[in-house]
């Protein structure tokens, strides 16, 4: 073996990075975790057949829970990070709505230290914007980012008050922090499922739109005020979407994302009236979920996030009204956009790997994200061809809250390369696997 | 007898620092006598103050004033008097200089248009607190050898900008004497538009020291009241606004207009050190407020130069 041991070349996948603007059937080399060629004819003694299958910018995901430190029974970080492998994520952040929070900073140096250890993704913490999200001190943000925390946020929660998410926003501005907002008033928000048709007809308690929507305006107001860095987590409705697009247009410093199943699936589900349904915010009517896509197609919504929030059988399998919100989310992420929304024509492939690999990336890297030569080596291998059924006891993940359980999908991750590694492997190959 | 206000440093030229100053040290050295003789002054602390009413009122004998303090407690003021209903008693009992102390900015001019008699501002709102930043001038200035070594200098004013009625006074001061300012806060203790005063703001009291700061100014941080709400915790604002040993070492000076929280803006090794000015500046008090009232009341028209 002549050839470095972290040196390989994947041979004849087609390429599609919109960042780079990379479209066809080429080779690339990589070589110390990074990047080193792209071209025709790459030569080298290990290689990776890669034909027929697609080569990405590795996926991105800002929002994912993975229930460490507290609810390790639920999701690990060994556990989460795999999940997010299997599903091509190659970068992910934390939400910190964990048990203990994660308002203290060495809660967040804890984490880093541990996701070196236990992490077969990069994975970034978001901290607290305020102590135990409770939307009343805020927390030592300027410590918290000295301990490595990569942006802050009330997520679950929401920032009740908008004087004091105003005065969040600037602390985190001093702090060089960006805020993630989850948006949700909760005086709107008494219900458990949309309180649209299907919640009058099922006589499931609604929360209406407006919560939402009303939680939305405050936050871009106030973020277009204070100038701080912005970031609209879970975009739900046509309004919200809307909103950010107006308030985007005023200078605002905001970026928004989406979720895969806000894109894909509706409160039609809810007549089921089973608990695997509940999620937060809910599932929208059609017209939502249209308004939410075309915001994403036309560059109004940066990029998409999973939210994957693993929950215990034992707090699904309940009526929706004790169930606990949320859906698994890293492992279907990319199958069911491919399926539902490039299948049907309704996005562009390239548009899906934009929102899903480049404009995430750029979010979480502050700076260019793509297949070029010295980036590091994060790249995403998918079969589109592959049709698979999701199945419980097939998911990576601790848990099995996936609300598309027992879905025929189109398109599936075979392989993720982190820094040169191959982290995740369902090609037969062997070669640079982490034990 | 032409009377002068002194409301407020918005706007205050070199020419009049150096008269105060001047006039100040004159006082302070014994050159300038009893010049309030016959005259009254009026103390009306419609908020608490321990220093600076007992500084002007220490002022305001020494230079041989008659004088009248009314404070919040047991006065018309508890009684719910209003303010002008104050001025206009005062101002009927034949006071020659009010020095006014309130709540909110604005009540010094309002005051100043209600009476005959000189105003002095003694701190109003979020608005000004002319004498001290008057005096903080004079202090530096003596610690540096005179008015003139105070052009050049750098000093950074860290802290609670946003409700500092000493920010809003020191800005324009230091600025009239020549001086480069900056200013050191989290964006929850600047106003919005802090970009107003054109000055750098930057973050931390080691980047003041990047900057080239040789005086360190801290204010006094409320810190029952801004600490969860504006600022984390009195561990990070120390951190990173507190002035402590370690930035002294170049030879920096500090500043504070007191009370100081020791272990907030100022660690206590600090506060008596030789790099401190904080005694001097309690010090200077006196002096400077006794050129004022004379000033004020007419009773010097120039600097005894």
């Amino acid at each position: 073996v002549t050839s470095a041991p972290n040196e390989f070349v994947i041979r004849g996948a087609h390429v599609l990075d919109p960042s780079s603007g990379l479209d066809g059937v080429m080779d690339v080399r990589l070589s110390a975790g990074r990047v080193a060629e792209v071209g025709e004819g790459l030569r080298g003694i290990r290689a990776l057949d890669a034909d027929s299958l697609s080569l990405f910018p590795g996926f991105v995901d800002v929002h994912a829970h993975w229930r460490t430190p507290g609810r390790e029974d639920e999701e690990t970080i060994e556990s989460g990070s795999a999940a997010a492998a299997a599903g091509g994520f190659t970068s992910v952040v934390m939400m910190p709505n964990t048990e203990p929070v994660v308002d203290k900073p060495i809660v967040v140096s804890g984490l880093v230290r541990r996701v070196e250890q236990e992490s077969r993704v990069r994975a970034y913490v978001s901290a607290a914007l305020h102590e135990g999200l409770k939307g009343e001190r805020l927390t030592e943000m300027r410590l918290l980012k000295e301990a490595g925390a990569y942006g802050v946020s009330d997520d679950g929660l929401g920032t009740q008050v908008a004087g004091v998410l105003r005065n969040g926003m600037l602390y985190a501005r001093s702090a060089g922090l960006t805020v993630i907002v989850h948006c949700e008033d909760s005086s709107l928000a008494t219900g458990v499922v949309h309180d649209g048709v299907a919640a009058a007809l099922a006589g499931v308690p609604g929360s209406p739109g407006s919560a939402e929507d009303a939680a939305t305006a405050t936050a871009l107001v106030l973020a277009a005020e204070t100038g701080a860095k912005v970031h609209i987590t879970h975009v739900s409705t046509a309004l919200s979407a809307a909103l950010v697009g107006f308030f985007k247009g005023r200078g605002a410093c905001v970026t928004a994302d989406t979720t895969p199943h806000h894109l894909t699936l509706t409160d039609e589900r809810i007549s089921t009236l089973e608990g695997l349904y509940r999620v937060n915010p809910p599932l929208r009517p059609d017209g939502d979920r249209l308004g939410v896509g075309e915001a994403l197609r036309d560059g109004i919504l940066d990029f998409v996030a999973t939210d994957h929030a693993p929950h215990a059988a034992s707090e699904k399998e309940l009526p929706l009204e004790e169930a606990a919100p949320g859906f698994l989310g890293h492992e279907t992420a990319f199958a069911a956009l491919y399926t539902e929304l490039v299948r049907k024509g309704e996005l562009s492939l390239s548009r899906l790997v934009e929102t899903m690999a480049c404009a995430p990336g750029r979010w979480v890297r502050g700076g260019a994200y793509g297949v070029s030569v010295g980036a590091p080596a994060d790249l995403t291998l998918v079969d589109l061809s592959e049709e698979w059924t999701v199945r419980a006891d097939s998911l990576v993940s601790r848990s099995s809250n996936s609300p598309y359980l027992g879905r025929r999908l189109e398109g599936r991750v075979v392989g993720t390369v982190v820094g040169g590694e191959l982290v995740y492997d369902r090609m037969g190959a062997r070669f640079g696997v982490r034990a | 007898l032409p009377v002068r206000n002194f409301l407020t440093l918005e706007g205050v030229g070199r020419e009049e620092l150096k008269e105060v100053l001047g006039l100040a040290r004159d006082h302070s050295s014994g050159r300038v006598g009893h010049s309030l003789i016959g005259r009254t002054v009026c103390l009306a602390f419609f908020e608490a103050s321990t220093r600076t009413a007992v500084s002007f009122e220490l002022a305001a004998r020494r230079t041989g004033a008659d004088v009248i303090s009314i404070s919040e407690k047991g006065s018309a003021i508890q009684k719910g008097e209003s303010l002008l209903d104050t001025v206009v008693t005062l101002d009927a009992l034949g006071a020659d200089a009010i020095v006014i102390r309130h709540p909110s900015a604005g009540a010094a001019a309002l005051t100043a248009r209600h009476t005959r008699a000189a105003v002095v501002n003694a701190g109003d709102g979020r608005g000004q607190h002319p004498t001290q930043a008057l005096l903080d001038l004079y202090a530096l200035s003596n610690a540096l050898g005179g008015f003139y070594e105070l052009a050049g200098r750098r000093i950074a004013v860290v802290g609670d900008i946003l409700h500092s009625r000493v920010a809003r006074s020191l800005v324009p001061a230091f600025r009239a004497a020549g001086m480069e300012v900056a200013l050191v806060a989290p964006d929850t203790l600047l106003p919005l538009e802090a970009r107003a005063w054109g000055l750098p703001i930057l973050s931390s009291v080691d980047d003041a020291l990047d900057w080239g700061a040789d005086t360190l100014y801290a204010l006094r941080l409320q810190k029952e009241r801004m600490t969860g709400a504006r600022v984390p915790s009195v561990a990070e604002y120390a951190r990173y606004y507190g002035v402590a040993k370690r930035h002294l070492t170049a030879g920096a000076l500090v500043m504070h207009p007191g009370p100081v929280n020791r272990g907030v803006e100022i660690q206590g090794d600090v506060v008596l050190s030789g790099a401190s000015l904080i005694p001097t500046q309690v010090a200077s008090g006196v002096a400077v407020r006794s050129a004022v009232l004379a000033l004020a009341t007419g009773a010097v028209e120039k600097a005894a130069a």
